[in-house]
């Protein structure tokens, strides 16, 4: 019996991701043998942090049946920000990350007190939005002493240290990385507010007749995503050591891909976390292996769009097609059927 | 349904007053706006978003989006540029990016309508493989030494108007006469409104959706086409976000994203307004580093009064209603009865 629950959980979405994830380690490291070194490997969350923190709290937004395109401007309103309130304002670095953070959740509870309280498409505000916040982005360059395109550097080595440093070898961003994984699960799954914001997605006047204030818990969603973007732009400057408008320019397809691939609905209703966690990888895995293989960075959004529209087709077929889902019965039972045998 | 009809009309309408507003607003300040030939250059600046928007609007409103459009014009874009470049007849130039718009519409429609993918999410995955293809295609490089008689279709002029515009004009009314004047195009916005009922009156929901697709994506080839015409050289960012601009001009034209709802002739439009805010804030002495602050805060403020003032016409009619019924209970039982 008991293995036989063991069985269901291995079918589950999130084993396909670790399977696609041992898959990607195990061709790029034979592509490429110096990729399986601890220190690259774990190292190379460098290069796709952004997507990883993001995408874990743009989940919840989907879970409510809503959109967020407007993320990857928020990281440059941030990172720009940060620079502008250091160098230009004379703040403290960490007191101006802190306002930068602060500025991302804003950009956030505007977007999403749209969303909730006048019903428009969350589609269209965040669209408004990451127009407002990339203009808002350039525009605040402009009171800058430096040209916007040079970025403002210099920051002090201990802002710019927190991102590079490793503990026994492992980097900080994977442990903030993994810290933040745990904090989004307990808050989606094991909280009350977490139970309401799935409810928001499955039927929202359930949720609103049972009490939940619903357009509450929409708008927060949308700060969390803009919170999560605003730190996202904070890692990012700290690693580049560079504060610049254009950030996060070209996030949106890998972050809605992380969010999707890792099992959410766009629909809302479904999802979680891990599923999420584990896709943001298989994707960062990806780009970087590929990248690691030779092939050129401006070709990368030809996997990750491939890797998009795939998942979403077979996970689409699996559940209508009569043969491919019979297929998965039978896989199903086979190992039940084992499992009996054994036990 | 006239009343429906009623609502869509006035939808154009509050968009050309918005764009009469606009332009008069910024000629009070700025009298040099208004002068004709100010005008004319910002409707045959937006030859290009025009072409993206209506094509956009067939998808939108069949309640369904297309994000690729960029990508689809910059892939176009380069590979007629490459042919031109070589020496290739006008033709084949044409013709091969009008091929690479059907191949991207129909990969889109396969996938939101046999594998019923939703569609912002196939198009973003398609937007990212098109553009990935723009690099392999151009290897990274610009397409510069086009011919200079086709750069110079683009300056073609009748009557202060380029051909281009007036080709853009022409086919807009004939998309907007085709969609509310023949029984295939008013399937577009039943399917829009509401395609299980589409369905239970006949009508292939499918198969409108699949053209919509495809007409977008030759749309956004024609755009390529004349992308290359009018800038004379390619990138391979060329289009780069023009997507999000174009699905804004169309909301700005009062098309509703959740479909049946607008109209082409408001999508161009929206377009026009979108073109034109570089050259406002240019006009009115800003930097046009406020381009995307502006576009973000107007389509923003547009859609939320849109909708706050249809949540408030709904609710009227729903008073009335009710006002109705309690005024004459018989009268409206018999109503309900019919």
């Amino acid at each position: 019996m008991k293995l036989t629950k063991i069985k269901k959980k291995l079918w589950r979405w999130e084993t396909s991701l670790v399977v696609l994830l041992l898959l990607e380690i195990v061709v790029f490291g034979a592509l490429n043998p110096r990729f399986l070194k601890p220190r690259v490997l774990l190292g190379s969350i460098n290069d796709f942090m952004s997507i990883c923190v993001i995408a874990l709290f743009v989940t919840f937004v989907l879970i409510t049946g809503g959109m967020d395109i407007q993320a990857g401007s928020i990281v440059g309103l941030t990172s720009i920000s940060i620079g502008l309130l250091w160098q230009d304002f004379g703040m403290n670095i960490w007191a101006a990350a802190l306002l930068s953070l602060i500025i991302g959740a804003l950009c956030g509870a505007l977007s999403g007190f749209f969303v909730a309280y006048t019903d428009v498409q969350p589609m269209v505000v965040t669209l408004g939005g990451s127009f407002l916040y990339s203009g808002l982005a350039i525009a605040v360059t402009n009171l800058s002493a430096t040209e916007s395109y040079k970025g403002i550097s210099g920051f002090p080595s201990y802002f710019t240290g927190f991102s590079k440093f490793r503990l026994l070898g492992v980097p900080s961003q994977v442990l903030i990385f993994l810290a933040l994984i745990v904090l989004s699960y307990l808050l989606l799954h094991k909280t009350k507010y977490g139970r309401s914001v799935f409810l928001c997605g499955v039927n929202r006047n359930a949720a609103e007749y049972s009490g939940i204030n619903t357009r509450l818990v929409m708008m927060s969603t949308y700060v969390l995503s803009g919170i999560s973007a605003s730190l996202a732009g904070i890692i990012l400057t700290s690693y580049l050591g560079t504060a610049k408008a254009d950030f996060g320019k070209e996030l949106t397809l890998p972050i809605i891909t992380a969010v999707v691939l890792g099992g959410t609905s766009n629909l809302g209703g479904r999802g979680g976390v891990i599923g999420t966690a584990l896709a943001a990888l298989v994707i960062g895995i990806m780009r970087f292996g590929l990248s690691m293989a030779g092939l050129n960075t401006q070709y990368l959004d030809i996997p990750v769009g491939l890797l998009l529209i795939v998942a979403v087709a077979f996970r689409g077929l699996t559940g209508r097609s009569k043969w491919l889902g019979s297929l998965l019965q039978k896989l199903r039972e086979r190992g039940k059927n084992k499992s009996k045998v054994s036990a | 349904m006239l009343n429906l009809k009623k609502i869509l009309k006035s939808r154009e309408i509050t968009s050309l007053a918005f764009v009469v507003l606009l332009f008069v607003g910024v000629g009070a300040i700025n009298p040099n706006f208004l002068s004709s030939q100010n005008i004319m250059l910002s409707l045959n600046g937006s030859v290009v978003f025009t072409m993206l928007a209506v094509g956009i609007a067939f998808v939108i409103i069949t309640a369904e989006i297309d994000v690729s459009v960029g990508a689809t014009l910059g892939l176009s874009a380069a590979v007629s540029a490459t042919l031109l470049r070589d020496g290739a007849p006008w033709g084949v130039a044409i013709s091969a990016a009008l091929a690479v718009g059907l191949v991207v519409g129909l990969i889109n429609g396969f996938g939101v309508v046999v594998l019923k993918i939703p569609s912002i999410i196939m198009t973003l995955g398609v937007n990212g493989v098109v553009r990935g293809l723009c690099y392999v295609y151009t290897n990274g490089k610009w397409v510069e030494n086009l011919p200079f008689a086709y750069k110079a279709l683009s300056q073609a002029m009748v009557g202060g108007m380029t051909w281009f515009y007036l080709g853009a004009l022409l086919l807009t009314v004939a998309i907007h006469l085709f969609l509310t004047r023949t029984r295939w195009g008013r399937y577009f916005a039943a399917v829009g409104d509401n395609a299980g009922g589409a369905t239970l009156i006949g009508i292939p929901v499918g198969r409108t959706k699949m053209v919509g697709f495809v007409l977008c994506a030759l749309m956004a080839a024609v755009a390529g086409l004349m992308y290359v015409s009018r800038i004379g050289f390619v990138t391979p960012t060329a289009g780069n976000g023009y997507e999000m601009k174009a699905i804004a001009a169309c909301v700005l034209g009062g098309v509703s994203l959740a479909g049946g709802i607008g109209s082409v002739v408001g999508a161009a439009l929206g377009a026009i307004i979108m073109a034109s805010i570089g050259r406002i804030l240019v006009f009115l002495q800003f930097s046009s580093d406020y381009d995307n602050t502006i576009t973000g805060i107007l389509l923003i403020t547009i859609v939320v009064v849109d909708a706050l003032m249809q949540r408030r016409a709904a609710e009227k009619a729903r008073r009335e209603r009710l006002t109705a019924r309690i005024a004459e209970p018989a009268a409206a039982k018999g109503g309900e009865e019919q």
